[in-house]
């Protein structure tokens, strides 16, 4: 006999947010800005996007010391193993200008700690990782992480030995990054699906590390910037 | 260690000497005021999915305002090598960013994200004369009767 399937929750009311996102949308459109056309295959391609092909990369990396040694050398190349063309997957087909094509891939030693960053807006590997968290965007983290690295991972709660180098690195105009984590101890014989699991969105930008049992990221503060950086 | 990098000092005097117009924008205080944000619905309907259904278009068209459909992602295009014609017309993804942060700092500090930046996006649209406020808040009316109207 069928099992009976509560349908599932859903917000029955039209808020005004949701009704300026429509309406700034079509305004646009009216006026010329883009296409009704383009936005719809960007968006279908954005829905696509999310952390998985990443973490998959990190778990692959582990397991196979040569696919770890092109992922340090080619990112761009060693994402087509888990499904992402940096060239090919995007909607025009013919990928964009090299520099949203540099994906590189940070590795990390137990002795070397890398994290990303972008001082100057927010750029992020989304083909990859998908939609950057809101704390990444934010002023306070973009401008306080260069200054206080070692600070502002403890805040995240990863406390790191003072043996321990922190290295910062800034997306550009040139490149993208992900941090290739430590393989935690505790994850011996495991398979690919296994630790592809524990390496959350936080672990590839580089402010938590895999930890066995662990798969999701914590709830992160967002602080305004007490100290607004201004023009001198 | 690293620092911050360069061209956002540029930008920043690069945008300080354009002398924005900082006022708050009727239309987009009242949707502030009055708004329901997802935090709020998605609670209340107990709905699990963090980001309104919405997030993914507000940043397609953020792209697509940036750059056209296949520089989407090229932010950080030098001056010397863009369109003067096509960028009047075009949101530089980089300078959008800043003034997000600015914006939010000066009138949206209290609204949740994304609300926070489709608010910025709207202001920001206004203020540089993309869109105008009274034809959006007419499109809003007219959109809120069709999705009201089932």
């Amino acid at each position: 006999m069928a099992e009976k399937h509560k349908p599932a929750p859903m917000v029955d009311e039209v808020s005004e947010f949701e009704v300026l996102e429509i309406a700034v949308r079509e305004l646009a459109i009216e006026k010329g800005l883009f296409t009704a056309e383009d936005h719809q295959h960007w968006t279908e391609y954005m829905h696509t996007l999310g952390p998985l092909p990443a973490a998959r990369l990190v778990a692959k990396a582990w397991l196979d010391p040569e696919y770890k040694k092109l992922a340090v050398k080619d990112g761009v190349k060693a994402s087509l193993e888990v499904g992402i063309d940096w060239v090919n997957s995007m909607p025009t087909k013919f990928g964009t200008p090299s520099d949203y094509c540099n994906l590189r891939v940070l590795e990390d030693t137990p002795k070397l700690k890398h994290v990303v960053v972008c001082t100057l807006c927010s750029c992020y590997p989304r083909p990859i990782l998908g939609q950057s968290p809101e704390w990444y965007r934010t002023p306070n983290y973009r401008r306080r992480l260069v200054r206080w690295p070692r600070q502002v991972l403890a805040e995240f709660g990863l406390q790191l030995p003072e043996d321990v180098e922190v290295r910062v690195e800034d997306s550009n105009q040139k490149s993208r990054f992900i941090v290739l984590p430590v393989r935690p101890e505790g994850t011996e014989g495991w398979t690919e699906d296994q630790l592809a699991e524990i390496v959350t969105r936080d672990c590839l930008i580089g402010v938590a590390v895999p930890k066995p049992g662990k798969t999701a990221n914590d709830p992160r503060p967002v602080r305004p910037a007490v100290n607004p950086y201004h023009h001198h | 260690m690293a620092e911050i990098n360069p061209k956002f000092h540029e930008l920043d005097e690069e945008m300080a000497s354009r002398d924005l117009d900082h006022s708050p924008v009727e239309l987009l205080e009242k949707i502030k005021q009055e708004g329901r944000v997802w935090d709020d619905l998605s609670e209340e309907y107990g709905v699990d999915n963090p980001d309104p259904p919405w997030r993914i278009t507000l940043e397609a068209t953020c792209d697509m305002l940036a750059d056209g459909y296949w520089e989407t992602f090229n932010i950080c295009k030098p001056k010397e090598e863009r369109n003067p014609e096509e960028e009047s017309k075009k949101l530089d993804a980089v300078e959008r960013r800043w003034e997000e942060d600015q914006l939010v700092n000066q009138h949206y500090a209290e609204v949740p994200f994304p609300e926070r930046q489709l608010l910025a996006l709207a202001h920001t649209l206004i203020r540089r004369g993309l869109i105008n406020e009274d034809e959006l808040a007419r499109h809003m009316e007219e959109v809120d009767q069709r999705l009201n109207s089932a």
